[in-house]
């Protein structure tokens, strides 16, 4: 809703597996694990000697010569160990890491999509599994079962399988409780037609993502057990190898080595493949769009501007002056522009209309002139002109001090746009200690005025109240509340009642009027509804493909459009010239509208 | 508040029972000799037969079971088949050694984390990436290995710690500080990461939701803005990881604590599961399902102060 | 040799470093304040590797633990460190003829901590609790039929038959003696009462961990140094130890991991050894009742020519023993010198055996192992044996290594048994219903023999032991490998003199440094 427009919306997202070969550190750490899993497949072939063959007089050999990289202390070959060794702790691993997905994934799947006492139950044993440490667990289990990793192994897919059951639980519900599923099952697809094609769809990245991530604890609990001793002493594993290089680390310390290279390397690439996969999927990698830089002709122009400014005398001198604003966006290949040159003036007292369907600009416009452009964004050209100054290049210290004080502003959707952690009352009061320097005591009133002045029916009730805890309507009064507290010049109003029941709508905007009033504010009520426009302001401007189209008085624009795309636009609205005939059946039904 | 209280202790009093009862079954269906292991290779059949009858070992489990439960709520946990001592004890005097060190370990990371993770998240770029591959080598390296390296290193050949030993607090607080920095080191480095990738996360998160640039837009500055209203949001799923890493670190503990010597609840469980030593094992395992499920509650607490939608749930 | 430079390489390092910081560790070169006036010390702390279950009788032994029990407990009589018995709490002791009777001299001047006189009654007391005990070391007391205070200062015990090794008890589970009120005190386990050199402090002391004692006062004996604290300190890996002993922590401490031996000298340790243990392979069924093959007295032999003892002592022991071909240690009567080179290494020599005896295909051998042995040693043995065609299949047995064995689930196996004195050692694994001859091989060579070992004067009995001997080498009972170093390691103020018997030194051997 207000995050960037997408540049690259045209074309679906390129698959995960696209995106992490793109990025190069992905790439490199993808191709180490399958030459690891490759090296331990073909042990056989590359390792000179068995892992068990040896002899005493070839014992703690150091690397070179016959054995690359040496021998341990009964002379069997470290390469070929190591390699064999990769089998056994790749093999029990993967039989962790598929014990948790099956098991896990299994009930997971059950129970975010069927729910019920499957779904309690599951939770309910997963708790368990996740509330004892792996480590404990698999020591006491060990008395039991043995010294086989096997055995310990599939226990501890078990204990993982607790993890990988919450997140494919919750990535189902979600799924769930998306739209088109419901869709799915009412155009009567089978539920299991539905779990294979929409709701694996969605579930299949995390749980890759996981599975990265629980091999590598995998490997390392696998291979602590066998440091401490405690794991099966007649093959070759890491850990084992480890244990061994400790006992003799005074005599050889490089047996150490080796072994520890391997779990390290493993292991990390194993949390950075994860890792990279987290990114691409979540779009969260390090590098993010930087804002484009103000083009030169722009930022020469400014200073020009400020002195042809103070020429201009237009009826009143306007307080916000926009003047051939273009905002872009950074994407691969150069800049995407959304608002390509955008002219505006609002003076005091004055209602300023903007209006254009969704993908206009006209919310970018609006944010530009706040400074508070999404990531990614930047104003590549034009300025905005704030009592004459263009604001485009004020300091970030000076902008803040702008914003809240002298230019404020009301959101389309009120219920995301509070704080769901504060009181209502504190982040009425927060800003205006900021601003205004007020004591607590003094801010706490001022609230409950304003609270009562946007029509709150207890404002004390509402000053203690969390946001979850409001309807809509109030959460835009509280919004609108906040947006004056500080007695600003310049009110922009983002779509202020789209997202309002149509009662709640017109007395949000009665409010906006009648504090506009009192305040000899200048507003800038950015709306796709011309019913709106009509309704409160004293100018309109339409903007188009970002561009503004037509602009000037309201009663005027009304009357006589100019532009094509402004008469397209009132052409749009249904009137009672509009309303269909009653539908007709054959033989003789009621006439007149339903 | 009292009712969500009511409801997770409960709740943690089935899960604790469930536990015991599982835990009892497989580790004394394991049938290993005890009096023989106990008494050694010299002892005589009737001293075996002797020591056997002594531990109740002739008796039907159930009736153990039964034994032991009645015993546990009232917090005699038993005895030790190898030194004799109360289990309550044994395990009660190590605790405290282990708590210090996870409790410890756990309110670094935390502290570290969030730091890391804040700066990472807001900050971006090339100070987001080196923290991440750092932060991801340190992870990827498990922590018996860091602990090797730290006591070769630091205590071996410069000298600057004790190589093993455990003084308690009360003994010595510098002390006690000392003879614990390279384990807590050790624990910490491969745990700082995840937390951190999940407060970095969660704060990614945050600074994209609708309210940040509504409290921009009122002027607030950026501080408060990071660090008042998203980090508190933020907290949330991150106390969830760190529940998680507290669990995590009990293990990591138990390898640590052989390296260091450190005479904690870790190295109580390798001795006795190689010795076989059964009633201390149970003890251990249902004093750390207690401390777990306590951490549990105490995390889910925080949460609900701090996110006022989760108290109605 | 790279490995050895290596190791020097590292050691003067540490040992560079350790001269150069001064701080942190402690000063491992003697200054005035280490060596002591005799008769007082200020303390002794000692790094050990096994804790008793119990200060009650329950939990007596000797090996690592006598220590412990040396502190708080005297006993009847005591050993020098050439295994000689010396006077205790006795002071005079004599056999009848029939050497089924013997008659202890006790002495008139010692109480007990807690005011409790010590007297005839007192070691009857301890006697009789023992025997009613489930204590490990039972077996101690197997010949005593009856024991009397015939008055305050004699006891006399009534033997059922002759016990050589019955003196030597009495320097270990079976002479502690404890206050006879406190054996039936409930806190017995935790609270021991002796007249020992020190007294346990219980609010020091933390089970499991550490140990500290305090010096008694009243201590009747002064012939030889009481240190006014001694610690005794349990390290659950002989990493810990080590370390320990690299940061100075410990004074004197068991020591048994040959490959660190170079770090500890380094730090500045003595080494003190002693031989008491062999190792190497038993042979459980020699009659061949399960397996066949060990029946054959020509297999059993191959085996023995199957192994290269020196070359398994230099990589596996680093040379820390001496290879030998006979179960009988040095200090005992029955040692033969020529008898440790009876089996030299001659693979050929050993499939020649084996294929005389029907299995020149090749032959199968289960043995039991565990994850607290020396897995160099086991991989050893199986590839010394792949060498002449025999495989050997470990299966590891948890923590029952010791009760399935003795259960007769395995025909041989590898084991290290003590052998520092004939009687024992044969009571130990060779009688018919010795502890390892689970299987119960006798012959009738060997009856006689072990007769005269029981019941002889000091020079039959040693006769017959080297008979006894010189059979089980020629018969092959047992494959060992080499006699085993144990060494005790001390800071230079201490001087340690090794017991005969024991791995750790009775703690009346351990003294400040002249």
């Amino acid at each position: 809703m207000s995050a960037a427009p997408d540049p690259a919306a045209s074309s679906a997202p390129p698959s995960l597996a696209r995106r992490l070969l793109h990025d190069r550190l992905g790439l490199v750490v993808l191709v180490t694990l399958v030459v690891v899993v490759l090296a331990a497949v073909l042990a056989p072939l590359l390792a000179s000697y068995d892992p068990g063959q040896g002899g005493l007089l070839d014992a703690l050999a150091g690397p070179g010569g016959d054995h690359l990289l040496g021998t341990d202390g009964v002379g069997r070959d470290v390469l070929a160990r190591l390699l064999f060794g990769s089998r056994i702790s790749l093999l029990g691993a993967a039989l962790a890491v598929v014990v948790a997905v099956v098991i896990g994934g299994v009930s997971g799947l059950v129970a975010g999509y069927v729910g019920g006492w499957f779904d309690g139950l599951g939770t309910w044993g997963a708790s368990i599994l996740m509330a004892l440490p792996g480590m404990i667990v698999l020591l006491a289990a060990r008395s039991v079962v043995g010294p086989s990793t096997w055995w310990a192994m599939a226990i501890f897919g078990v204990i993982l399988s607790a993890s990988v059951f919450r997140l494919v639980r919750g990535t189902v519900q979600a799924v769930r409780g998306e739209l088109y599923v419901d869709a799915a099952r009412v155009a009567g697809l089978s539920d299991l037609r539905i779990i294979f094609r929409h709701v694996l769809r969605v579930v299949r990245a995390p749980v890759i993502i996981q599975v990265a991530s629980i091999a590598s604890v995998a490997i390392t609990i696998q291979a602590g057990l066998e440091f401490l001793g405690l794991g099966d002493p007649t093959v070759p594993t890491w850990g084992g190898m480890l244990n061994d290089g400790f006992k003799k680390i005074y005599q050889e310390p490089l047996l150490v080595l080796w072994p520890s290279l391997m779990i390290a390397l493993v292991c990390l690439a194993l949390t950075l493949v994860a890792n990279s996969l987290r990114d691409a999927l979540e779009n969260s990698a390090s590098t993010q769009p930087k804002a484009p830089p103000m083009d030169a002709a722009a930022r020469a122009a400014t200073v020009a501007a400020a002195a042809a400014t103070a020429a201009a005398a237009d009826g009143g001198t306007p307080i916000l002056r926009v003047e051939g604003l273009r905002i872009g966006y950074g994407v691969p290949g150069g800049v995407s522009e959304v608002v390509r040159g955008v002219d505006l003036e609002v003076r005091a007292g004055e209602v300023l209309g903007l209006i254009g369907e969704s993908g206009s600009g006209k919310t970018q416009t609006v944010f530009a002139i706040m400074r508070l452009l999404p990531v990614g964004g930047g104003i590549v050209g034009g300025h905005v002109l704030w009592h004459g100054e263009d604001l485009a290049r004020f300091s970030d210290a000076r902008m803040t001090g702008l914003r809240g004080r002298r230019i404020a502003y009301i959101p389309q959707e009120p219920m995301s746009n509070l704080d769901p952690s504060f009181t209502i009352g504190h982040q009425l009061v927060e800003p205006m200690r900021h601003h205004l320097g007020l004591s607590r005591k003094a801010a706490h009133t001022r609230a409950l005025e304003l609270l009562a002045r946007v029509g709150i029916p207890d404002p004390p009730r509402t000053m203690k109240a969390y946001p979850h805890e409001v309807s809509g309507g109030m959460a835009q009064r509280v919004l609108i509340a906040g947006a004056i507290s500080c007695e600003p010049e310049l009110l922009i109003a983002d779509e202020p009642t789209t997202a309002l029941d149509v009662t709640v709508q017109a007395e949000i905007l009665e409010i906006l009027r009648s504090l506009q009033q009192d305040l000899h504010m200048g507003v800038v009520l950015v709306t796709h509804d011309f019913g709106v426009v009509a309704d409160v302001a004293d100018r309109v401007a339409v903007m188009q493909e970002g561009v503004v189209v037509e602009t000037g008085d309201v009663r005027e624009v009304f009357r006589a459009p100019q532009h094509p795309y402004t008469r397209q636009l009132f052409d749009a609205i249904l009137t009672e010239e509009d309303i269909r005939p009653a539908y007709a059946l054959a033989g003789a039904v009621e006439e007149g509208p339903r | 508040m009292l009712r969500f209280l009511a409801r997770r202790v409960a709740s943690g009093l089935a899960m604790l029972v469930a536990i015991s009862t599982v835990a009892y079954l497989l580790i004394y269906l394991a049938g290993t000799d005890i009096a023989r292991n106990l008494l050694g290779q010299n002892a005589s059949e009737e001293a075996v037969a002797a020591r056997a009858a002594e531990l109740g070992l002739d008796r039907p489990l159930l009736e153990r079971f039964i034994d032991w439960v009645s015993g546990a709520v009232r917090g005699d946990l038993g005895t030790s088949w190898f030194s004799g001592a109360p289990v309550t004890d044994l395990v009660t005097s190590r605790l405290g050694v282990t708590l210090s060190l996870v409790v410890l370990s756990t309110l670094l990371v935390a502290v570290i984390a969030t730091v890391v993770g804040v700066l990472a998240a807001v900050r971006r770029g090339w100070v987001d990436r080196v923290l991440q591959v750092v932060s991801l080598v340190g992870a990827a390296i498990p922590n018996y290995l860091v602990a090797l390296l730290l006591v070769t290193i630091l205590a071996i050949q410069l000298q600057w710690f004790e190589p093993t030993g455990y003084v308690r607090p009360e003994v010595s607080l510098s002390g006690w500080a000392m003879s614990i920095t390279l384990p807590v080191v050790a624990l910490i480095i491969s745990a700082i990461a995840a937390v951190a990738q999940q407060v970095r996360g969660s704060m990614i998160d945050g600074l994209r939701q609708d309210y940040v640039r509504t409290l921009r837009s009122r002027g607030l500055p950026e501080w408060r803005v990071i660090y008042l209203h998203v980090l508190r949001n933020a907290a949330g799923p991150a106390l969830s990881v760190l529940a998680l890493l507290f669990v995590g670190l009990l293990g990591g503990a138990v390898v640590i604590e052989q390296v260091f010597a450190i005479p904690g609840l870790g190295s109580l469980s390798v001795s006795t599961t190689t010795q076989g030593d059964v009633p201390v094992i149970m003890g251990v395992v249902v004093v750390v399902a207690i401390i777990v499920l306590i951490v549990n509650l105490a995390i889910d607490l925080l949460q609900g102060w701090l996110n006022p939608k989760a108290r109605l749930s | 040799m790279r490995r050895r430079l290596v190791a020097a390489a590292s050691a003067a390092l540490v040992l560079g470093l350790a001269a150069c910081t001064g701080g942190g560790g402690s000063d491992p070169t003697p200054t005035a304040d280490d060596t002591q006036a005799p008769g007082s010390a200020e303390s002794l702390t000692i790094g050990e590797i096994s804790f008793p279950a119990s200060f009650d009788v329950n939990g007596y032994s000797i090996a690592h633990y006598v220590q412990y029990f040396n502190a708080v407990f005297d006993t009847l009589v005591r050993q020098d460190g050439d295994g000689e018995i010396v006077p205790g709490l006795a002071t005079e002791w004599a056999y009848d003829e029939a050497r089924t009777t013997l008659t202890l001299t006790l002495r008139d001047d010692v109480t007990f901590t807690d005011g409790t006189p010590f007297n005839a009654d007192a070691v009857v007391a301890n006697v009789e609790n023992f025997q009613a005990s489930s204590t490990p070391d039972l077996s101690n007391a197997q010949y005593i039929s009856d024991v009397t205070a015939v008055d305050d200062t004699h006891v006399q015990f009534t033997l059922s038959a002759p016990d050589p090794m019955l003196l030597t008890w009495f320097t270990g589970s079976l002479g502690f003696e404890a206050s006879p009120a406190s054996l039936t005190s409930p806190d017995v386990a935790t609270n021991p009462v002796g007249s020992g050199p020190y007294v346990l402090d219980a609010d020091a002391t933390v089970i499991g961990s550490t140990y500290v004692f305090t010096k008694n006062p009243d201590y009747w004996d002064d012939s030889y140094v009481v240190y006014d604290t001694l610690t005794i300190n349990y390290y659950e890996t002989l990493t810990a130890l080590l370390n320990a002993i690299q940061g100075g922590q410990v004074d004197v401490a068991t020591f048994q991991d040959v490959t660190s031996l170079d770090q500890v000298e380094a730090a500045g340790y003595t080494l003190n050894t002693s031989q008491l243990d062999w190792s190497g392979l038993i042979f459980y069924d020699r009659d061949g009742t399960v397996d066949e093959a060990l029946g054959d007295v020509r297999v059993r032999q191959a085996i023995n020519y199957a192994f290269d003892r020196e070359t398994i002592l230099d990589v596996i022991q680093l040379g820390h023993g001496t290879a030998t071909s006979q179960t009988f240690g040095e200090a005992t009567g029955g040692y033969l010198p020529e008898l440790d080179s009876y089996y030299d290494y001659d693979p050929d020599k050993a499939r020649d055996l084996l294929a005389e005896a029907g299995y020149g295909d090749g032959l199968e051998l289960v043995m039991p192992t565990m994850s607290a042995l020396n897995q160099d040693l086991l991989t050893a043995i199986q590839q010394q044996l792949a060498d002449i065609g025999i495989t050997v299949t470990l299966t590891d047995t948890g923590a029952n290594f010791i009760t399935d064995l003795l259960g007769g689930k395995f025909t041989s196996s590898w084991l290290q048994l003590a052998s520092a004195k004939d009687w024992q050692y044969a009571q130990l694994a060779l009688v018919p219903n010795a502890t390892f001859n689970m299987f119960g091989n006798e012959s009738d060579d060997l009856a006689p023999l072990f007769t005269a070992m029981q019941s002889g004067t000091d020079e039959e009995a040693a006769a017959a032991a080297q008979d006894v001997n010189r059979y089980l080498v020629e018969e092959a009972w047992f494959a060992p490998f080499f006699r085993i170093d144990n060494f005790y390691v001390s800071k230079p103020g201490y001087s340690v003199t090794m017991a005969a018997d024991n791995v750790t030194p009775y703690l009346y051997l351990i003294q400040p440094a002249s």
